[in-house]
Parts: C-alpha cells; sequence; structure tokens
C-alpha cells in the first residue's frame, strides 16, 4: 500500500526541513521526503497536495475524552473523531473518568479500546493517585510498564506535597513524566473566573492568579529537589511563565504547555455570562495573556495543548456558576492558533507545528511528531489560507461548546492521515 | 435630556452597567410622576390592565418582592408571585425549563431574583418576556440603584458632581454594583470603604476611589450608602468579629461628623442596627431610609410602565 502526497510545502521541525516537494508513506510508514518522489512512484494512489502543508500530525497531549463513565460528554469513537477533524493524529486523553484510570488493567483496557473505536492514535496518562484522590499513589510501575505515557490527577491539584514529592520520586524509576494541573485549592476553589477588574465587575467569584503561581512554584521545587520530571498543564499567569523560565534556567526538568484559550481569550470573554468562556484555570486579563505568548514563543512554554473537555449541552446550559468548567478544543485549535499568531506574523508555521506536533511528542516520548524516514506516517495537511467559520453544530465531539461559537478563522487541517490511512479529507472524517 | 427619543418599551432591565443615562433618566421622570400616585387614597389606575406579570423569586426576599407585587397591582396589572429553589437539583427542573414554563402561560414581564450572577441574561436570552432582573447574586440589583438615584436626586437635586460613599461589603454585594455603575455615569464622585477582604480586587480600574478606612471615605461626603453586612461573611474567616466590625466599620455620629452637615444616609435594607449603622444614624434627621423604600415602589412602577407601554406618553391619568 503506497501514497504519495504531492508537491506541498513539507514542513518538519524534527529535521529543521522547510522545501517544496513530495512525501512517499509505505506500509504505514515515510518511505521518503523529497523533491520529484511521485514521478517515481508509479501504482501508488496520489493525492495533489500543492499549495498546501505537508506537516507531522499534532499532537494533544491534554484532552479528555470523557470514556469510560462520562459518556454524554463524550466517547473514544466521538472524542478520536473530533481529533482527526482538527488535524491531531495523537491525543492523550486524561484519566478523570469513570473509573479513574489508576490501574495497569484499565491502562490496557483503554488502549484496546481506542485500537477498536478510535480514528487517530489514543496514548494514555494514567493517574498519579488512586481515584485520583490525593491520598495513596496509584501503581505507577505497573501502569508505565503496560503503556501509560504519563501520569496525572489533572482536573485536581495534588493538594499534599508529601504526595506530588513521593510521586515524582517513584515515578522517575520508571521515566514517568508527572503532569500538574496546578491552581492552589483553598484560593481558587471556590471561583468561577479570575479575579480582578471584570470580576470586580460581574460579581464573579474570583480565582486569582496568585492561585496558580504559588501551586506552579511548588511543583517546580518538588521538581528540583527530587530530580523528578514535571509537566505544567495548561499555563495561564504571567507569574506561573516567570517560575519556569527561571527553573528551566536552573537545569530542573520542568517542561509546560498552554492552550489556545489562554493564549488568545481574556477574562473579558466573560462578560455575558456565556459559559462557554467557564474554564480552569480561569481566562485571564491581557498582562497574564501576554506573557504566555511571550513564553511560547521563547521557549518557556514547550507545546500547545487543547485541554479539550467537553460536555453534554444540558449540563453547560446552565447558570454561570453551576455550569462545568471546560469545552470542546480539538476542532478549533489549529484554526485559532493560525489565525492568531500565524497570520499576525507572531510565529512561523515551523514554530507553530514544532509546539503542537514535535515538541509535545518529544515530551512524552513519542514515536510521533515526525516526518522522518520510518517513522509511523501520522501526517497532517493544512491549508493555511483556507477561511472557515466555527459552527459547533458541525461538530465531530458531543460537546457542542465554544468560546469562539461564529469566529471566522483563516487556516485549518484539510486532511489527517494515521499510519498512512486517510482519516480525514476535506473536513469529512472517513470512517 | 432626551426623553422624547427614549424608549424602554420592551427592554428587558437586568443592569445599570449596560443602561445609559438617557434610560435611567426616562426611569427617574416617570417614577417622580408615579410617587404621586402613590400618595392618593385611591391608588390604583388601569394602565396595565389586562397585563400579567410574575414575580420568579429563586431566593426569598420579602421586601423586593412585595415592593413589586404592589408596583405592578397599583398600574392594574395581574401578578403572580413564585418562590422556588434555584437549585435545579432540588427543584428537578432547570432554569431555561422553568423559564419557558412561564412563558408558556403568556405573561408580560417576568420579575426575576436569583442567586447566581448573570441568571438574568440568562433569562433574556432564554425567553421573550420582559425580564426585570430584580437582584441575581452579587451581580447587579437595577431597581434598587435606581431606587438610590432617585432618592439622591430627589434630595439633593442633582447627582453630577456629588461625592458618595458606599460603606461595607462591597464585594458580595448587587446594590453596590448598580449604585457604581449609575452614579459613575451620572458623574458623582464615587468612594468605597470596607474591609479589604470584602472589596473586590481592581475595583478602582473602573474609576472608584477605594479606602481601607470608613472616614477616608466620608471626608466632606454629600451622600452615604451604608450595606447591610452578611453575618455568614465573618464565619468565613473575610473579618474577625461582628464587634470589631461595629466597633472600626460601622457608620456611627462620630465617623458621620467628617460628612457634609446635610449629608443623606440611606442604606438598602434590612438594617443590622448597631453593627454596619448605628441607630443613632439609622433614625437621623438625615436618614432617608424609609423614603427609600417608597421611592422603591415608585421606580418600579415606572419600570413596569415604561417596559409595556413605552417612554413618550408618560401621562398616567386616574
Ligand atoms: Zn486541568
Amino acid at each position: 500500500m503506497k501514497l504519495v502526497l504531492k508537491g506541498g510545502r513539507i514542513i518538519d521541525p524534527s529535521q529543521q526541513l522547510d522545501i517544496v516537494g513530495d512525501v512517499v508513506v509505505v506500509d504505514g510508514r515515510i518511505e521518503a521526503a523529497g523533491v520529484g518522489l511521485a514521478e517515481a512512484a508509479d501504482g501508488a494512489r496520489i493525492i495533489d497536495v500543492s499549495g498546501l502543508v505537508i506537516a507531522p500530525g499534532l499532537v494533544d497531549m491534554h484532552v479528555h475524552l470523557r470514556d469510560p463513565g462520562l459518556e454524554a460528554k463524550e466517547d473514544i469513537a466521538s472524542g478520536t473523531r473530533a481529533a482527526a477533524a482538527g488535524g491531531y493524529t495523537t491525543v492523550c486523553p486524561m484519566p478523570n473518568t469513570k473509573p479513574v484510570i489508576d490501574n495497569a488493567i484499565l491502562v490496557a483496557g483503554m488502549k484496546q479500546k481506542a485500537r477498536e473505536e478510535g480514528v487517530v492514535n489514543v496514548q494514555i496518562i494514567g493517574a498519579l493517585s488512586k481515584g485520583q484522590q490525593g491520598k495513596e499513589l496509584a501503581e505507577i510501575g505497573d501502569m508505565m510498564l503496560n503503556g501509560a505515557v504519563a501520569l496525572s490527577d489533572d482536573g485536581h491539584y495534588v493538594e499534599s506535597a508529601y504526595i506530588l514529592k513521593t510521586g515524582l520520586e517513584y515515578a522517575r524509576m520508571f521515566g514517568g513524566l508527572v503532569i500538574s494541573h496546578a491552581e492552589e485549592e483553598s484560593l481558587a476553589g471556590d471561583g468561577f473566573m479570575h479575579e480582578g477588574a471584570v470580576s470586580a465587575m460581574l460579581g464573579l467569584r474570583g480565582r486569582p492568579a496568585v492561585a496558580e503561581d504559588i501551586a506552579v512554584a511548588r511543583d517546580v521545587l518538588l521538581a528540583e529537589y527530587t530530580g523528578g520530571t514535571i509537566h505544567i498543564a495548561h499555563v495561564s499567569t504571567a507569574g506561573a511563565v516567570e517560575c519556569i523560565r527561571q527553573a528551566k534556567l536552573r537545569g530542573v526538568k520542568v517542561t509546560a504547555e498552554a492552550t489556545p484559550h489562554h493564549l488568545t481569550l481574556t477574562d473579558e470573554a466573560v462578560i455575558g455570562f456565556n459559559t462557554a468562556t467557564k474554564v480552569n484555570p480561569p481566562l485571564r486579563s491581557t498582562e497574564h495573556v501576554e506573557a504566555l505568548i511571550a513564553g511560547l514563543k521563547d521557549g518557556t512554554i514547550d507545546a500547545i495543548a487543547t485541554d479539550h473537555a467537553p460536555h453534554a449541552f444540558e449540563e453547560k446550559d446552565m447558570e454561570f456558576r453551576y455550569a462545568p468548567s471546560g469545552f470542546s478544543g480539538l476542532e478549533t485549535a489549529l484554526g485559532v492558533i493560525l489565525n492568531s499568531f500565524y497570520h499576525t506574523g507572531k510565529f512561523t508555521l515551523n514554530e507553530v507545528i514544532d509546539r503542537m506536533s514535535t515538541t509535545p511528542a518529544k515530551i512524552l516520548g513519542l514515536e510521533a511528531g515526525t516526518l522522518k524516514v520510518g517513522a509511523p506516517a501520522d501526517i497532517v495537511v493544512i491549508d493555511p489560507e483556507k477561511e472557515w467559520t466555527i459552527d459547533s453544530n458541525n461538530f465531530y465531539t458531543r460537546g457542542k461548546c465554544t468560546p469562539y461559537e461564529g469566529n471566522t478563522l483563516r487556516g485549518r487541517a484539510v486532511a489527517t492521515i494515521v499510519g498512512g490511512r486517510v482519516v480525514m479529507q476535506g473536513g469529512e472524517v472517513k470512517e | 435630556m432626551t426623553k422624547g427619543q427614549v424608549s424602554l418599551r420592551g427592554k428587558d432591565i437586568l443592569g445599570l452597567q449596560g443602561m445609559t443615562v438617557d434610560e435611567m433618566g426616562l426611569i427617574l421622570d416617570s417614577a417622580k410622576e408615579m410617587k404621586n400616585i402613590i400618595d392618593r387614597d385611591i391608588k390604583k389606575v388601569p394602565t396595565l390592565r389586562g397585563k400579567s406579570i410574575v414575580n420568579l423569586f429563586f431566593e426569598p426576599s420579602t421586601r423586593t418582592r412585595t415592593s413589586f407585587e404592589l408596583a405592578g397591582k397599583y398600574l392594574g396589572a395581574d401578578v403572580v408571585n413564585v418562590t422556588t429553589s434555584a437549585s435545579s437539583v432540588v427543584k428537578g427542573e432547570s432554569l431555561r425549563d422553568t423559564l419557558l414554563t412561564v412563558e408558556a402561560m403568556g405573561v408580560d414581564i417576568i420579575v426575576m431574583r436569583h442567586e447566581a450572577e448573570g441568571s438574568a441574561e440568562f433569562a433574556a436570552s432564554a425567553v421573550s418576556p420582559v425580564i426585570v432582573n430584580a437582584g441575581d447574586g452579587a451581580h447587579e440589583h437595577p431597581t434598587q440603584g435606581l431606587l438610590d438615584m432617585f432618592t439622591i436626586r430627589e434630595k439633593k437635586g442633582n447627582i453630577s458632581g456629588l461625592k458618595v460613599a458606599i460603606i461595607g461589603d462591597i464585594l458580595h454585594s448587587r446594590v453596590a454594583r448598580s449604585n457604581i455603575w449609575a452614579l459613575l455615569k451620572m458623574g458623582a464622585d464615587v468612594s468605597v470603604a470596607g474591609p479589604r477582604t470584602l472589596l473586590p480586587r481592581d475595583l478602582e480600574k473602573h474609576g472608584v476611589k477605594v479606602y481601607d478606612r470608613v472616614e477616608a471615605a466620608l471626608e466632606g461626603a454629600d451622600v452615604v450608602n451604608i450595606l447591610r453586612i452578611q453575618r455568614e461573611r465573618q464565619q468565613k474567616g473575610l473579618f474577625p468579629t461582628t464587634r470589631e466590625y461595629a466597633r472600626i466599620f460601622g457608620v456611627n455620629k462620630d465617623r458621620l461628623s467628617l460628612a457634609k452637615d446635610d449629608v443623606l444616609v440611606m442604606h438598602p435594607g434590612p438594617m443590622n442596627r448597631g453593627l454596619e449603622i448605628a441607630p443613632d444614624v439609622a433614625y437621623s434627621a438625615q436618614s432617608a431610609i424609609q423614603e427609600q423604600v417608597k421611592n422603591g415602589l415608585a421606580v418600579r412602577m415606572a419600570i413596569l410602565f415604561l417596559v409595556l407601554m413605552g417612554g413618550n406618553d408618560i401621562e398616567v391619568s386616574a
């Protein structure tokens, strides 16, 4: 089975590649990438991608597929189709499901289910603590040896410094990356939005930026002390960015991600009480957003992750206070990032692909995020100029909720190829 | 004032942050005429005969509900009170479905009180009857804000240029917010004071002067609006004891003497006498607290009238 993508601009940050040429795929792997390869490819299926960008498929290291147990919000089938529609070839679901993915049997079960029902690669993140309760360590070793790619109590802050310390020490033996949702609970727990001028106006209880600053500082110090590896999920404050920047200078093994929404929206989006703007950590004020973008530019923030967090319609159709936090992100992320950062000249296409594919794959040690010869043929074809309008009715995810509803964007994925199979073309998921 | 061009017909009254000075002026002018009706022997006028109003209260509030109920009845409307729980878990029904049910009964106005900020906006987008916000969490209480403006205008003639101090728990207060937006739009100089723990962060970014000490805010004030302190704030650790609150932040005669001699004293009620306000302040000659209640009725009559009948003809005949 041979597939040739013909005449596209090949951008691969993993090998500093930026040329116009062809990519040849044989038996699900990259056979070659270069100029004039299509001519020799007799008998192959040829897709003409002239004028488009060929890049390693996007890797989302932070999604919630809600499967098992919360299928009214999402399941593996719908979530991976949303991923394919958005140009993602690998997604990493967080373990805050029902039950929590906190042992090797569940990890193996999830991998099996993903192979049967999913249309993109699914890499499993196991819980750090049993039931994500923050009290006892989960079977970290067993999970890592059975294919978990990282450990996280995401959805919750690991309140006990003791548990995070022992977790980092223990996970280190297995090369286990610990991912932290860093918001200090006693400060943030009761709040509904960023604390600042907008919360002063709306009367909504605040989640102060300092709650995240404190949590990130503690987590980074524990990683430094233990020699463990920590990844800070969905960084949203200027203080956290600076803390991570300083830690990296000291050689602490810390990486970080930011979401498209924290990079492009401010707390002013909450005016009007649209529950599609309710998320944890909350949308911040301009100075935080600017610091986050600067951090993404200088490499302090390594990756862009969606924190795709779908909810059922009836859950979000509520008073702001009562609505759950989070919204869908897989199908909007690339468009939002290209529109806000590539088309404004702030980031190159190479940088965008690096932050959305090559670097997150590297952080998790995945065989992904690259078009090197022999790598799995996980590829996204991007039309950077394509104009489209976000309409959640057209989403593949069950979570028909986005703060970008109605926005017109420039740039989107037009084909997604997973292991050499075309799973999405022209916005349509194939299976 | 370009009263003739402004109309509130069919408009939701959600908050004063989103209301223009002209719209507020129209309500205040109309309320003046409504107040004359309240002073009559026979109060009923047939203006809103055949119209129906539902007071949909998800939080108990005898004061505001009674005021709206009488306002509707004095204008001849049919008024029904529905008091229910905000929690859809307890109630087994979402806010949207409750609103749709009320709408299906063909009501003209839904007056809504709810503990959640933004619930009035939610209601306005969910159903077609006019929504009048009777308080949504800590967000807004526009009719209280307007009755305070009415009271100030009645006593002081004008609002522009006045120094107004708002004292107490600003953080949790919808009354404070509605007052602040109206006062700022109308050109008043607004100061707030109270324990730092009860003042919203970054409030000064909205053009309000923020003080820790009550004395600083009261200095030279033309108007002081004293907010009710909820005792559960103390249990949440926001201030040490009610005793300390009364001693340091309570408005008493001594502190009030820092204000102008003819300072106007207001309180949205119900009062905790001896806590946020000393009795000799509450019942002083400068106090308009009882008058506020009457003005509230007038303002609510004006609003119900204006949203149903429009703003061009505010003549109310007996
Ligand atoms: Zn999280």
